[in-house]
């Protein structure tokens, strides 16, 4: 197979060639992912995966108005498919690209290297051991890595070239205590290298076991400790929240405790890269800050429609039009903050250690709800466990009621990169 | 090389079976094309067109799959040369709808619309299966909810609609519910359906696992995943491993009746294959429901509204946990009943039972029985199918709202 900067300046040169003298301005992104997954149960492998993904997508826009369109295949073909599938369907629509003038690249990408299938099986095998061994009683279920390397290209018609790689994995491990709903854990890091066996089975045993029994908690108002695992899915939510919200349900009371950017400068968080979306230098985007929601995350044609600053696009894929959203947040942590901390400020409340499926958001009415184990504390000690809970509010008081934060930070791959430590906020519904 | 019809899938069969490739298991080519319409107060404000196309292979216990579809793509795959494997043609991608023909104006709390379109094959030995699907309509709504219809959509088809702002909140506690056939597809896909897929039998993660021809129920319920139902999203002329499509019966007067499977699982569990489905070209294929169809003996001739305090008329979502056996159902739209009669819109909430609560809580079946635009799209360890369903109206004690 080809090299990926072949496959890649062949897609952007064919593009670029079915669109020039066409009178319209475009841009070309091309990207190139190349994955490993392994999956494995009690007793040994059951999957092994490996994947090449490659595509183009092209927006244009011009007299009739703009258009995008997308297709994978084998390089050269693909860009120039793209590029005609573009055409067609321009709509009358301003014109979404930005100036070459804007354009550029800052930071750094760094290099991946594909992982290597056995190494990858190797460190599973070791985490499976260390999960299902020992008089604990806690089954290792299934445990699923995913690794890859991504290498992606974008080119306009007014001469802006530049190119990006980034890499990433992720382990899941779904594991069954002794008794008690089964528990679902994720880990993330740049590199297999990173992650370490001995750590991720550690707190796979000490979580799985931390809330096996217990009846369902009174519906209340209290206070919660979220551990970064349950925190990190909320923070993406609150921020897909705040990039859509209208300016009204952006002016809201802010807690002082909050410090949360897009880091897409790095070094901080897993997903730093060199550009963002639509080709805009990366910079460090100062969400919530100081008391106050911080700057709105635009694409170049949001922040010329309603004002603001572009450099907030994001493009999970080549299938899709860049759009406004997130791509490395970072909750900063308090370094002097120590779990024990945290919990002496919450004298009566709910821990909530592990999370049971994805948050459901209501994003008309601004809220939010997701499961998870939780421990309960009177007079700061644990007083009951409850196998599965349901936080519920709104994102409106999660903004108010963040008390503290931790130093225990975590990084986890969701719809974007998100690092967070443990988060302490006041009242929110416990059902 | 490319045609209306695909061409030369035998021979390329044929050329692969004398390659000798270790370890094959077959060959997977897929097609898809997409549109979306982005809609505001019912007028289209922009579009988004693309194409994929992608090969994958299984050997040596692995699924290795690529981009493109091609004998340079494919002989990669299979570690030969490219020179060895004879020309072939998927069919051409076809032209997108319009929209406007197909639906005239969109309602206006609908924010897009997208149009699939996919085709796949599947090359097993010197066999060469081509399956066909049909076309898709997501609609989306303001809310982010989508539903999934057959292509194409209709207005009159729309999924409800989000809750005013004014919603009732609903008392906590065990209430008597009747859910209308969109609410009944939800609560069968993930009391019946899921939990008959073949994997989570054999790994022991289903309640149902060593369970068959067990009656679960006392409610004379016939369940069948039936991909043969070309009306409903889930369809497919043969499954994704090349198995013609057939109706499996997964319950049968309310006793468990059957299991899906792929081949894999088929083997463990001793029962036939022909459910496997890929939710792309990367994905393997797995065991998963495709369209689920319920009926009932002796269903009331209208929906007893009467005996019921709350109608539910769609969900959001619906999980089972497979440990403790608990099923909850996420309430989007439903109205508080009394004496019959639709009193107030309640706001979102959670209904909670275990399974043999729901089982033995099912009352009744009333007509009439319907198409429903949910489950939709079905996620399974993050891969995503569409699927469909059709059922009765059912009453339902033993849930508890909260």
């Amino acid at each position: 197979m080809r090299a990926s900067g072949d496959l890649l300046m062949a897609a952007l040169h064919s593009a670029s060639e079915e669109l020039s003298g066409k009178g319209v301005r475009f841009e070309v992104f091309a990207r190139l992912g190349e994955s490993t997954r392994l999956s494995r149960g009690a007793s040994g492998i059951l999957e092994r995966c490996s994947s090449r993904e490659f595509g183009v997508g092209c927006r244009v826009s011009g007299r009739d108005g703009a258009g995008f369109g997308a297709a994978s295949g084998s390089g050269a073909r693909a860009g120039r498919e793209a590029a005609r599938i573009a055409l067609g369907t321009m709509l009358p629509a301003p014109d979404p690209l930005p100036p070459r003038s804007v354009l550029g690249a800052t930071g750094t990408s760094l290099p991946h290297d594909v992982p290597e299938s056995e190494r990858i099986e190797e460190v599973l095998g070791d985490v499976a051991a260390r999960v299902s061994g020992g008089r604990h009683g806690v089954m290792l279920v299934q445990a699923r890595v995913l690794a890859g390397t991504s290498a992606a290209a974008l080119a306009t018609g007014e001469g802006f070239h530049a190119g990006a790689k980034a890499g990433g994995t992720v382990m899941e491990l779904l594991v069954a205590p002794p008794e008690g709903p089964w528990r679902h854990f994720h880990f993330a890091a740049p590199a297999v290298s990173d992650l370490d066996p001995v750590t991720i089975a550690e707190r796979v045993q000490e979580t799985a076991l931390l809330a096996t029994r217990g009846s369902q908690p009174v519906r209340q108002l209290a206070d919660v400790l979220l551990a970064p695992a349950v925190a990190a899915p909320i923070v993406e939510a609150l921020v897909r929240y705040l990039t859509a919200a209208s300016d009204k349900n952006r002016e809201v009371r802010v807690s002082g405790a909050w410090h949360l950017t897009d880091d897409r400068l790095g070094p901080e968080g897993l997903l730093p890269l060199p550009w963002d979306g639509e080709g805009l230098p990366a910079r460090r985007i100062d969400l919530i800050r100081s008391g106050e929601v911080g700057e709105r995350l635009a694409t170049w044609e949001l922040a010329e429609r309603f004002g603001g600053r572009p450099g907030g696009a994001v493009r999970p894929s080549y299938r899709h039009p860049p759009a406004a959203g997130p791509a490395n947040l970072v909750v900063h942590p308090d370094p002097s903050t120590t779990q024990s901390k945290l919990l002496g400020r919450m004298a009566n409340g709910f821990y909530l250690a592990v999370p049971a499926g994805a948050v459901r958001v209501d994003a008309t009415e601004g809220r939010f709800g997701v499961q998870a184990a939780a421990v309960a504390l009177q007079d700061g000690k644990p007083a009951a466990t409850h196998p599965l809970v349901e936080l519920r509010g709104s994102f409106r008081r999660l903004l108010a009621g963040l008390l503290a934060v931790g130093a225990d930070s975590e990084s986890f791959s969701l719809g974007c990169a998100v690092t967070t430590p443990s988060l302490l906020f006041r009242r929110l519904e416990i059902v | 090389m490319e045609r209306d019809q695909p061409a030369g899938l035998a021979e390329l069969a044929a050329a692969v079976t004398r390659s000798q490739v270790p370890g094959l298991e077959d060959l997977y080519f897929e097609r898809r094309a997409e549109s979306l319409w982005r809609l505001a107060a019912g007028h289209v404000v922009a579009r988004e067109a693309s194409l994929h196309e992608g090969t994958a292979v299984r050997r040596d216990g692995q699924l290795l799959s690529g981009d493109g579809l091609d004998r340079p793509v494919l002989a990669n795959l299979l570690g030969i040369a490219s020179r060895t494997l004879p020309s072939f043609s998927a069919p051409r991608f076809p032209e997108s709808p319009s929209l406007e023909h197909a639906l005239g104006e969109p309602p206006a709390g609908w924010t897009s619309v997208r149009w699939r379109w996919s085709w796949a094959a599947v090359l097993t030995g010197r066999k060469a299966v081509t399956v066909t699907r049909p076309q898709l309509a997501e609609v989306t709504l303001a809310d982010g909810q989508r539903a999934l219809f057959c292509w194409p959509p209709e207005a009159s088809t729309s999924p409800e609609s989000p809750v005013a702002q004014t919603a009732t909140a609903v008392r906590p506690g065990k209430v008597r519910v009747l859910l209308a056939p969109t609410a009944t597809t939800v609560l069968l896909h993930e009391l019946v359906g899921h939990p008959l897929e073949g994997d989570l039998l054999v790994r022991g993660a289903s309640p149902w696992s060593r369970r068959i021809g067990e009656r679960i129920m006392r409610l004379p319920l016939w369940v069948t995943d039936d991909p043969t139902r070309t009306d409903l999203p889930g369809a497919f002329s043969a499954d994704d491993e090349g198995t013609t499509a057939a109706p499996r019966p997964l319950l049968a007067e309310g006793v468990l009746a059957g299991a899906l499977a792929d081949r894999r699982t088929a083997e463990s569990l001793g029962i036939e294959p022909g459910n496997a489905r890929r939710a792309g070209v990367h994905s393997p294929p797995r065991p998963r429901i495709s369209n689920l169809v319920a009926t009932a003996r002796g269903t009331l001739p209208e929906p007893p509204r009467t005996d019921a305090a709350i109608e539910v008329l769609a969900l959001s979502s619906g999980t089972l946990e497979p440990a403790s056996g608990v099923v909850m159902l996420r309430v989007r739209t439903a109205f508080s009943l009394r004496r019959g009669t639709r009193r107030h819109v309640l706001a979102p909430f959670t209904l909670v039972g275990t399974v043999d609560a729901v089982t033995g809580g099912l009352l009744a079946a009333a007509e009439p029985s319907d198409r429903g635009a949910e489950p939709g799209w079905c996620a399974k360890d993050g891969e995503v199918v569409p699927t469909g369903g059709f059922a009765p109206w059912l009453l339902l004690e033993g849930l508890e709202v909260r």
